[in-house]
């Protein structure tokens, strides 16, 4: 054989197996996704499919409920990025001290991270409805004891971003505990010999690490507090109510909850296939300018 | 050199066999009937009977339970996206058959049809076989009542309701109760709102399958004497519940208030025996009459809420037909709808009695002249009870809506029906 | 100077301390009302059990319970996290290296397409998915839908993107040259893949394992619609589902289930701790 033909082979026997899986599970469903939001597919064998152009979506922006869901899916994500990095942040500066049984505190943060959205969604819901109302009576505190965390659009809201933070700080920490670990010694050494007090070290050497770890940590913070769905489906289940422009609404029914009822419990597949695809429209939109916007920074810095 | 290679090909093998792995389904599975039920609570009960049944006759019947979160609409959807149909499965009235009525057979001259009188029809057809006997109401707590000094038989209207109520609350320290209802309407909890509750406004008052204000609801069309006089009832039951249990609870915190004594009525159906069974609850209970409208009462809502219906491209029509029969009208059948699986059922040969407390008390109302009314819950278009009313409720609950607002929003949600 | 740094010391430590103990609270409660029954639960959810040995009787109950039928469950995830990791990391691994090094616009093509895998969230694929799962079972007589093997594809599909671009991102730093030589010895190309290069790819190994074992072990929203609810092939989050969604919700036995999902890959986690949070640390950042 040739070697040029050889290569090829090889080239291709190697890429086949992720690629042919990627395309027929990724690609291939995502312009068949795009094709069913412009007709009225049922998603029942045998039920012929019709083109309705852009129907779906002129139905979909003029829906009171995908409104809301929008708007509470952004200030979800957006107060999300910030307590899970910070509170991710305030770990991981602790683990790297030098304190005793180090890598016994960074297990214990992580371990939150090891249970699915699922099963912690479930021990969330029962901690707001029994756990807190009991702590408040044991502490003689009216006010906590009668608390309704779960009826509440607010508190609801801050319940949930509590139960996200408490999994995924634990994992954004580790990056950032890589990022304060990629500091040269050295240079804190050589800055310390120069006199630098520790908030000039902190601004001027670990800032800057912080900064690049910041760029992925954003990311997956954003992107996967965007697409939140098992923790909400466990916790909340998109409960409880609050009315919004005249309209009794779900108040925590985020984007991809939403796209899954309007499917499922209201039987209609092509609507939702078509605020799917507003959500991926979305959802690059913001990670793209998201990075775009970091990186710039980063070299700023 | 070579190692390279054979590791590669076992990658593809392995690639290939794993596209190709399972080519067809198991041969077992087609010779046999697949049941695909709804009831999580059963699902042990019915397998047992349907090992039984195939001792009996040779017949196999797999039985696969879907619950859970997912509704069964949804589990069945996926279900029939996957490559095995179920021979038989479940629809829950109207909506369910409107989906799927071009997969579903007629039955025509099976015995057990004659002896219900709750199959489900369309047009004079019979499409659906009736799964059990169900009923909801008002669940009163016979011993509180006593003391309260309030007879159940006297509870027919909302006006005897409301003083009683108030009597109820007066006496609350005495009795030791925290509210004088059990009543739900958290997230949780839309089925007891937007389909059961409501359903008063649908059937309450009317004679036994009297579908105008449902044909009415279909089109768009209000009936605001109706929902006027069905918001007050909504509120009655709301004012006397407990907060916790009406705004966040969930169904255990709802029976539970119940079974612990904490409250005096519970707004629930039969379903709910087993929870006292295993928690060794045994104070005398029944339902009272059913007051969702103005008027005198003396009904309760009885129904079957699902129906074995058959596929019509399943291989195995006639064994599935006659498994159905089986259960019917066989002793074994019988023993395993009443004594193993604590159902009611629905035919009229049967003279095994339930034993649980609210089960029996429904046997009781069936046998009553007109009473019962009828379930017209799950005649709504998809999504429109749970989905779109629940919320209403929840909203009236938590105040963030008052009573006008209540009507108004609901009367827009049908409004948006035409 | 240095009792002030003592001081502020020991008040991290303490800090450290505190905080630690609020993130594991809720793992205190799961086990303590895992042992309780269920009026019990009613009364004081923050009391400790009164029997310990209830807990046992919560297990067997958990354990013999037919919708979460814990053995086969825990059984086929096992069989799904294992095999998927297996196919995710080694398929990747040889796409990503040869996009690397095959330096032509085709391969810079196709490692495009497979980043924009990156940002398509699941939703807008989920629903065709299904349809196209069923589609190929009807048409090419494969079962995709409802089995191990269209389980296993799909997670191989959706953990392609990631794990392509984090190795394509470290092989890049490993030296040509050393492919070179052996090129000049002789050894055929995917000999220096498998002899040369996976060892080198371990630790970018481990830490894709970590992630991917985490995320498919816990994942609900796919393998409810692949495998279904209530099906006899299920996970465990589609056991507990199907288990805790059911009209009756009884917390004690919900926070046993909840216990007993979290237990395998925590005892697992802590049994590979050191290895893990190294591989962690030093592969999230790359």
């Amino acid at each position: 054989m040739k070697r040029q033909t050889k290569d090829k082979l090889v080239f291709w026997l190697f890429l086949s197996p992720a690629l042919i899986s990627f395309i027929i599970v990724v690609i291939v469903p995502f312009f068949m996704g795009i094709y069913y939001s412009m007709t009225d597919w049922q998603a029942v064998p045998g039920i012929p499919v019709n083109w309705v152009g852009l129907g779906n979506y002129r139905s979909m922006f003029s829906d009171i409920k995908f409104q809301y869901s929008l708007f509470r899916t952004f200030t979800f994500t957006l107060i999300s990025v910030i307590t899970i990095n910070l509170v991710a942040l305030i770990f991981a500066f602790l683990v790297t001290r030098e304190i005793k049984f180090r890598n016994f505190f960074r297990a214990g943060f992580f371990i939150p991270n090891l249970i699915g959205g699922l099963v912690l969604g479930y021990i969330w819901q029962f901690i707001f409805k029994s756990v807190v109302p009991q702590i408040g009576g044991s502490l003689g505190i009216d006010f906590i004891e009668n608390l309704l965390i779960l009826a509440n659009p607010d508190l609801t809201l801050i319940g949930l971003i509590t139960a996200y933070t408490w999994q995924y700080a634990g994992y954004i920490m580790m990056i950032y505990v890589a990022a304060l670990l990629n500091v040269p010694q050295e240079l804190l050494e050589a800055s310390e010999i120069d006199g630098a007090n520790s908030w000039h070290k902190f601004k001027s050497i670990t800032m800057p690490m912080i900064a690049q770890a910041f760029t992925i940590t954003s990311f997956l913070t954003l992107v996967t507090s965007f697409k939140q769905y098992d923790i909400i489906v466990a916790l909340t289940n998109g409960g409880p109510t609050d009315i919004f422009k005249g309209e009794v609404v779900n108040s925590t029914e985020m984007l991809a909850v939403h796209i899954y009822n309007v499917a499922f419990k209201y039987n209609n597949m092509a609507e939702g296939q078509a605020r799917a695809v507003i959500f991926f429209l979305i959802l690059s939109v913001v990670s793209i300018a998201q990075v775009y916007n970091n990186k710039k920074k980063e070299i700023e810095m | 050199m070579k190692k390279g290679y054979v590791l590669l090909l076992m990658s593809l093998v392995l690639t290939i066999s794993l596209l190709a792995g399972c080519t067809t389904s198991s041969n077992e599975e087609d010779m046999s009937v697949v049941i695909y039920q709804n009831k999580v609570e059963i699902g042990e009960q019915l397998t047992a009977f349907a090992k039984q049944y195939e001792e009996a006759t040779g017949n196999k019947i797999i039985v696969k339970t879907t619950g859970g979160d997912t509704p069964y609409q949804d589990s069945l959807k996926a279900e029939f996206q996957s490559d095995r149909e179920p021979d038989i499965f479940v629809i829950e009235g109207m909506g369910g058959y409107n989906t799927w009525n071009s997969k579903i057979i007629e039955f025509t001259d099976d015995e057990w049809i004659d002896l219900t009188d709750l199959e489900f029809t369309v047009d004079g057809k019979v499409y659906g076989f009736p799964v059990s006997v169900e009923a909801w109401g008002l669940a009163y707590n016979k011993d509180l009542l006593d003391k309260a000094g309030v007879d159940p038989a006297t509870l027919t209207s909302q006006d005897a309701y409301r003083e009683a109520f108030e009597k109820i609350d007066s006496m609350k320290e005495e009795l030791g109760i925290d509210s004088v209802v059990a009543m739900a309407a958290g997230p949780d909890m839309r089925w007891v709102t937007g389909l059961h509750n409501f359903n008063g406004y649908l059937s309450a008052g009317l004679p036994y399958g009297d579908r105008t204000v449902l044909d009415k609801l279909n089109n768009g069309e209000v009936d605001m004497q109706r929902l006027t006089e069905y918001a007050d009832w909504v509120e009655l039951l709301f004012e006397y519940a407990d907060e916790t249990v009406l705004i966040t609870g969930n169904y255990d915190s709802q029976v539970g208030q119940f079974a612990t004594g904490k409250s005096v009525f519970i707004h629930q159906g039969n379903w709910i025996d087993p929870w006292f069974v295993q928690n060794g609850v045994d104070f005398p209970m029944g339902f009272a009459p059913h007051a969702s409208v103005k008027g005198e009462h003396n009904a309760i809502f009885i129904g079957a809420p699902s129906f074995y219906v058959i596929n019509k491209d399943s291989k195995n029509i006639e064994a599935a037909k006659d498994f159905l029969n089986y259960m019917a009208t066989s002793e074994e059948g019988h023993n395993y709808m009443v004594n193993e699986a604590k159902m009611v059922p629905a035919f009229n040969n049967v003279t095994l009695k339930p034993t649980t407390p609210l089960s029996a008390n429904v046997t009781e109302w069936m046998a009553k002249e007109n009473g019962s009314y009828t379930w017209l819950q799950n005649d709504m278009p998809d999504g429109f009870g749970m989905g779109t009313l629940g919320p209403i409720y929840e909203s009236y609950a938590k105040g963030d809506l008052d009573k006008e607002g209540f009507i108004e929003q609901i009367a827009k949600a049908i409004e948006a029906l035409k | 100077m240095i009792t002030k740094k003592r001081v502020s010391k020991l008040l991290l430590g303490l800090i450290t301390v505190v905080l630690f103990l609020i993130v594991l609270f809720p793992f205190f409660i799961v086990i303590i009302n895992s042992a309780k029954s269920s009026l019990e639960i009613i009364t004081n959810p923050i009391a400790l059990p009164a029997r310990w040995g209830q807990l046992i009787d919560n297990i067997a109950n958990i354990w013999t319970n037919p919708s979460i039928n814990y053995a086969s469950s825990v059984y086929a995830s096992t069989i799904i996290t294992v095999l998927s990791l297996l196919f995710i990391s080694v398929f990747s691994a040889m796409a990503a290296w040869v996009l690397v090094r095959t330096k032509t616009k085709l391969s810079s093509f196709i490692f495009l397409i497979f980043i924009s895998g990156l940002v398509i969230p699941f939703q807008v694929v989920m629903f065709p998915l299904v349809s196209l799962f069923r589609i190929i079972g009807n048409n090419l007589n494969i079962q995709l839908l409802r089995s191990y093997q269209g389980m296993i594809f799909a997670y191989i599909g959706f953990g392609a993107p990631l794990a392509v671009f984090m190795f394509h991102g470290f092989i890049k730093s490993i030296p040509y040259e050393l492919e070179e030589a052996a090129l000049i010895d002789g050894c055929s190309k995917p000999r220096i893949f498998f002899s040369i290069i996976m060892p080198i790819l371990k630790p970018i190994f481990v830490t894709i394992c970590i992630l991917n074992a985490i995320w498919i072990w816990n994942d609900f929203l796919l393998p409810s619609l692949i495998l279904g609810i209530g099906q006899p092939l299920q996970t465990i989050p589609l056991a507990i589902s199907a288990f805790a969604g059911s009209f009756v919700k009884q917390w004690d036995l919900i926070m046993t289930a909840a216990l007993m999902a979290a237990a395998p890959i925590i005892i697992g986690f802590l049994f590979g701790q050191k290895h893990i949070i190294k591989g962690m640390v030093s592969g999230s950042i790359k």
